[in-house]
């Protein structure tokens, strides 16, 4: 008589198996009883014998090579402990403990097929009971992957979270890292501009007494004339220099040394006719000389003054040491500005128009950086030269300072996030910028209460036009 | 006088220019002595020059000038037939690396004087370059003799395998 | 091309003095005598005024010789009574006389020497005995420049002594005479050291030429023995001169020479091949082989082993070679058109003592060098010599080899201006020396040269040759 059983009646079966057992003195004797914390085998042991957990539990366990554990199935009544490793013959992958008091049904392998002959209506309930082991392992295995798969998500979410965290953190420390550049750069300036001043002062004032004592030198009327044409004589140009020289050997065609030649040629009509008035009595040489050591003293006159004029820009222009805010007539900042970029300005058309406007409370170097920042830009944008007006006037509540270029204006999708942090259109090899110029300046302006506005020429380039509340300290 | 050689200084700003012109006054009555303020000025000067049976031996040439800056215009000349063949001196205060870079392999740039020069390394380096330009170009050696450094012009007299007539 | 004034004025004189002979009939000249003076006075002209190269100018002589006075030219190619024409090769075949080959040996030896740094790396050496005094750094100087122009070209050694000198006279105060001294040194001890044997410089080669055509040979060192006692005193008297009228003032001089011999493969061939070539120079009358076939040892063999190149022998002087052969050319031509007799006959030379000869001769060579080249004025004067000893005009006292000797050693004594020679030229050019400086003892070395020739002429040259 065959009992039908189906896969999913584990009670069923096991109950059968159990009566079957109990009618069976013989197979009563197979029943063996492990207490609790017993070792049923250990990992890596052969099985040759199979264990049907009848009553109790036992636990699985599994020990990694690197000596972590992991704790597997727990068994129950109805599951064969050392499955695996008895039908494949390969060692325990686990070691199993019992938890709960077993009895459990030992078949032998070599026994195995004596059972099943003895008693043909066990074959049939023990390989679905198997059956249904195996499948609970695979179970098993699938929702152990399932975990192991949302883990994984999760982890490469935290990764990519945590990137981001670093990436923000590299940017505020590059901030931070070009504001004390900044700094530091500020401080040195000031301190440089200070320490020019005492020289370039004593260089004016020592042109300035040289000119004096050189006035009293010359001995004839002649030779005062030549000195004096030579202090009032301004630098001319390498083509007119060429053309006088034709027109200079055409005249005092007995002058064949061509250096002498040269000078003639840069001096005014007076000093020539004292020149040629003199032909005979004085030599040319000596006239000359008197004349040069003219030039060369309004030359060095000449660059003095420059050196003095932008190292009181420089200095004007840095004020590191006013944090406090005071009442400024902007334009001063403004001059400043546009003395110390001369080198940057030079090949450009600047054209000022620097209106009347009252004074209002703010810190110039502040403003200075506004100026610089905008300026710079504009440079930037004409490699090629251009025009660059600069212009201010005010009403009764503010003041205004539009500086416009003639290039190629600021395109639409970049205007909208022109004075955004980090956003920067320079991102080629020595062009690198963070884009904080824009940013902190509009950070200045916004924090007098006023505003910087971005637009398009309605001829050409780019135009900032910034609104200052005229205010008291 | 025929076939002189004469040295030509591109400067922009005219103190400056002054300033060169002064110094090399001691080697002009053998060497004539030219200035341009910008780049197109330069090379319409030593073309005149050329045109009129004279060579031109050394440039002295800045960087920034208005217009095609300095290094641009060396590299520039490179490709003129005989222009090429003069000596080219940069007298700068602001090349920067790799403009300079581009100055030395694509212009073969001969010698580079940082502003502010001293009158003592211009006139040498003037004076080394017309000595290599004499030779390299095979000029009368002897004319220039007293102009220039004499030991190497002998020595490349000697060179030159010379005879008694 | 265009001329200067100068070069018309050079060319036309040539013209005319070609031209003139066909119009003016002279007699006891034969025709072809009118010929060779036409081409006569052609090479003068065009020699001393130099409207165009010297080297160009011989080409020109032979060229008009072949065309009008050879066998198988245009004009005097047939036997008459009056002139035998020389066959065309002899007068191209100058071009490769055995002077001149013996001057090729000795250029490419001197070129060799050159590029492998042996003139300098000599020199290093043998000044080093000299100390540091100025008299005998001078002294050392002078000797090691003569020494070296008795093989090199006197110009080539000027060139190589000026690199050593010119920066000794750059560290020297700018008033020490001993300045002046140095650089007036060289060029006359180069000039002086030339005569001292045959490939030293080209009117040596004149000499022997013209010489070997009239079938008397001077072995190489037969010259030497001949030349290089006049050299050495020379040099003393040059020394003692220079010592005088420019007294030093610095206590030492540092010559600052540094360098090694080249010893490479190449190098140290050449320097064998060099001293080979000299030994077997100076014993030639010993061994009796030819110095012109000796001199082919080292053309042959430097150019063999690639120790001179295409290149170096393309840098060879061969207007050198050019130059002389034309020389040697005219004076074929005068002999045997009868010219050169009649030269001479015009003077009643029969009065003249051997002395005033001698003394003639030399300082009309020395004056004329001076203006001219070295070379064109011993080519000039060399016919001359020889027509006097041929047509025995010049009576008893002559001897011709004296007398080329005479006009050959005088035309290497021009000093006087810096056109006199290139190594003068070159020590001019370097600013140091005003041509006042050098005319004063250039003067009086070409009179002690005078002297000098004379007396050797009258006493030890004969000795030495005989008769």
């Amino acid at each position: 008589m065959e009992t039908k059983f189906t896969l999913h009646d584990r009670e069923s079966i096991l109950k059968f198996l159990q009566d079957t057992i109990n009618g069976s003195v013989e197979l009563q004797q197979h029943v063996k009883k492990y207490e609790k914390g017993t070792v049923v085998f250990t990992q890596g042991q052969r099985l040759n014998y199979l264990s049907l957990i009848l009553k109790g539990r036992a636990n699985l366990r599994h020990v990694r090579y690197d000596g972590s554990s992991l704790d597997l199935l727990k068994f129950e009544p109805g599951h064969f402990m050392g499955l695996l490793a008895f039908t494949t013959g390969n060692p325990s992958l686990t070691t199993c403990t019992v938890v709960e008091d077993i009895y459990a049904l030992r078949i032998e392998q070599s026994e195995f097929e004596q059972y099943v002959n003895d008693h043909p209506d066990l074959r049939s309930p023990l390989q679905i009971l198997m059956m249904i082991n195996m499948s609970d392992r695979f179970l098993q295995n699938l929702r152990l992957e399932s975990q192991m798969h949302s883990l994984n998500q999760r982890l490469k979410a935290e990764s990519e979270e945590l990137r981001m965290a670093y990436r923000q953190l590299e940017s505020s420390h590059q901030k931070l890292i070009h504001q004390e550049k900044m700094a530091t750069l500020g401080e040195l300036v000031a301190g440089f501009a200070h320490e020019i001043n005492n020289p370039a002062a004593a260089l004016i004032r020592s042109a300035e007494a040289l000119k004096e004592n050189f006035q009293e030198l010359p001995e004839t009327e002649s030779m005062a004339l030549m000195f004096k044409s030579g202090l009032d004589a301004e630098p001319i140009s390498s083509s007119e220099i060429r053309e006088r020289m034709l027109e200079i050997q055409k005249r005092f065609p007995y002058v064949e040394d061509r250096s002498a030649t040269r000078k003639l040629a840069q001096m005014p009509e007076l000093a020539l006719e004292v020149i040629d008035s003199n032909r005979k009595k004085i030599s040319i040489t000596q006239l000359i000389q008197q004349f040069e050591a003219g030039k060369l003293i309004h030359n060095i006159q000449l660059a003095s003054a420059r050196i003095a004029g932008l190292v009181k820009s420089l200095k004007s222009y840095s004020r590191q040491d006013k944090n406090q805010a005071e009442m400024i007539d902007i334009r001063t900042g403004i001059k400043d500005t546009i003395l110390v970029l001369t080198n940057r300005l030079k090949f450009l058309d600047v054209n000022i128009e620097l209106n009347e406007i009252p004074e209002t409370c703010a810190r110039m170097g502040e403003l200075n950086q506004v100026w610089t920042n905008i300026l710079v830009n504009a440079c930037e944008i004409l490699p090629d030269g251009g025009q660059i007006s600069i212009k201010t006037w005010s009403d009764e509540n503010s003041i205004f300072v539009e500086i416009a270029d003639n290039g190629p204006g600021i395109p639409p999708e970049v205007l909208s996030r022109i004075f955004e942090p980090n956003y920067t259109t320079k991102n080629q090899g020595s062009q690198f910028g963070l884009g904080l110029g824009l940013a902190i300046s509009n950070q200045i302006i916004r924090k007098l209460g006023g505003n910087i506005e971005a637009s398009n020429n309605k001829v050409a380039g780019a135009k900032f036009l910034t609104s200052i509340p005229i205010v008291k300290c | 006088m025929d076939n002189q050689i004469y040295i030509v200084i591109i400067e922009d700003e005219l103190e400056v220019m002054e300033a060169l012109l002064g110094d090399l006054e001691f080697i002009e009555p053998n060497f004539p002595l030219e200035a341009a303020n910008n780049a197109e000025e330069a090379v319409s000067v030593m073309e005149q020059i050329e045109a009129d049976g004279h060579k031109v031996g050394l440039l002295l040439c800045d960087h920034v000038l208005p217009g095609k800056n300095g290094i641009d215009l060396l590299i520039e000349l490179q490709n003129h037939p005989t222009l090429k063949h003069s000596k080219k001196v940069l007298v700068t205060g602001q090349a920067g690396l790799e403009d300079t870079v581009q100055a030395i392999n694509k212009a073969h740039l001969d010698y580079y004087i940082a502003k502010p020069w001293t009158k003592e390394e211009l006139q040498e380096v003037v004076t080394e370059k017309l000595t290599d330009y004499v030779i390299e170009n095979k000029l009368n050696l002897l004319q220039y003799m007293s102009a220039l450094n004499a030991t190497r012009l002998a020595e490349a007299l000697r060179e030159n395998g010379l005879t008694d007539t | 091309m265009k001329l200067t004034k100068n070069q018309w004025i050079g060319l036309v004189l040539g013209a005319l003095g070609f031209i003139l002979p066909f119009f003016w009939e002279i007699n006891g000249l034969s025709a072809a005598g009118h010929m060779g003076l036409s081409i006569f006075f052609l090479a003068a002209v065009f020699w001393m005024l130099e409207p165009v190269p010297i080297y160009a100018t011989s080409m020109l002589v032979i060229l008009l010789q072949v065309l009008f006075l050879s066998s198988e030219g245009i004009y005097l190619n047939d036997v008459t009574e009056a002139y035998s024409p020389d066959g065309y090769t002899a007068f191209m075949g100058t071009l490769a006389n055995p002077i001149i080959i013996l001057f090729l040996g000795g250029f490419v030896l001197a070129d060799a020497a050159v590029k492998y740094n042996l003139d300098l790396n000599i020199t290093r050496i043998l000044l080093k005995p000299f100390g540091n005094q100025p008299k005998y750094i001078l002294l050392g100087l002078m000797s090691v420049t003569a020494l070296l122009s008795a093989f090199m070209s006197n110009t080539a050694t000027t060139a190589m002594m000026m690199t050593v000198i010119i920066p000794i006279i750059a560290r020297m105060k700018p008033t020490d005479p001993l300045r002046i001294g140095l650089a007036l040194s060289v060029p006359f001890a180069a000039n002086i050291g030339g005569i001292a044997t045959p490939i030293g410089t080209p009117p040596n080669a004149v000499v022997i030429g013209s010489l070997a055509n009239q079938g008397i040979s001077i072995p190489f060192g037969n010259w030497m023995a001949l030349a290089v006692p006049l050299v050495l005193i020379a040099l003393l008297i040059l020394w003692l001169v220079l010592l005088f009228m420019y007294k030093p003032e610095a206590k030492t001089i540092e010559i600052d020479m540094t360098g090694k011999f080249n010893l490479s493969k190449k190098a140290l061939f050449l320097y064998a091949v060099f001293a080979f070539t000299v030994i077997l120079w100076v014993t030639e009358s010993v061994h009796g082989v030819n110095s012109a076939i000796i001199a082919m040892i080292p053309v042959v063999f430097l150019t063999l082993t690639g120790v001179t190149s295409k290149e170096d022998i393309r840098k060879l002087p061969w207007e050198v070679l050019w130059l002389v052969a034309g020389g040697i050319s005219l004076g074929i031509s005068m002999k045997s058109t009868g010219l050169a007799e009649w030269i001479v006959t015009s003077i009643d030379w029969g009065s003249f003592g051997t002395i005033t000869m001698i003394l003639v001769f030399s300082a009309v060579a020395i004056a004329m060098s001076n203006f001219l080249s070295n070379t064109v004025t011993a080519t000039l004067l060399a016919p001359l010599a020889i027509s006097l000893a041929v047509s025995g005009v010049a009576g008893e006292g002559f001897n011709l080899v004296i007398i080329s000797l005479v006009i050959g050693v005088s035309a290497s004594f021009a000093m006087v201006l810096p056109i006199s020679t290139p190594p003068n030229a070159i020590a001019i050019s370097t600013g140091f020396i005003e041509t006042k400086h050098m005319a004063k003892p250039g003067i009086l070395i070409g009179i002690f040269g005078l002297l000098l020739v004379t007396i050797y002429a009258l006493f030890y040259w004969p000795l030495l040759i005989g008769n």
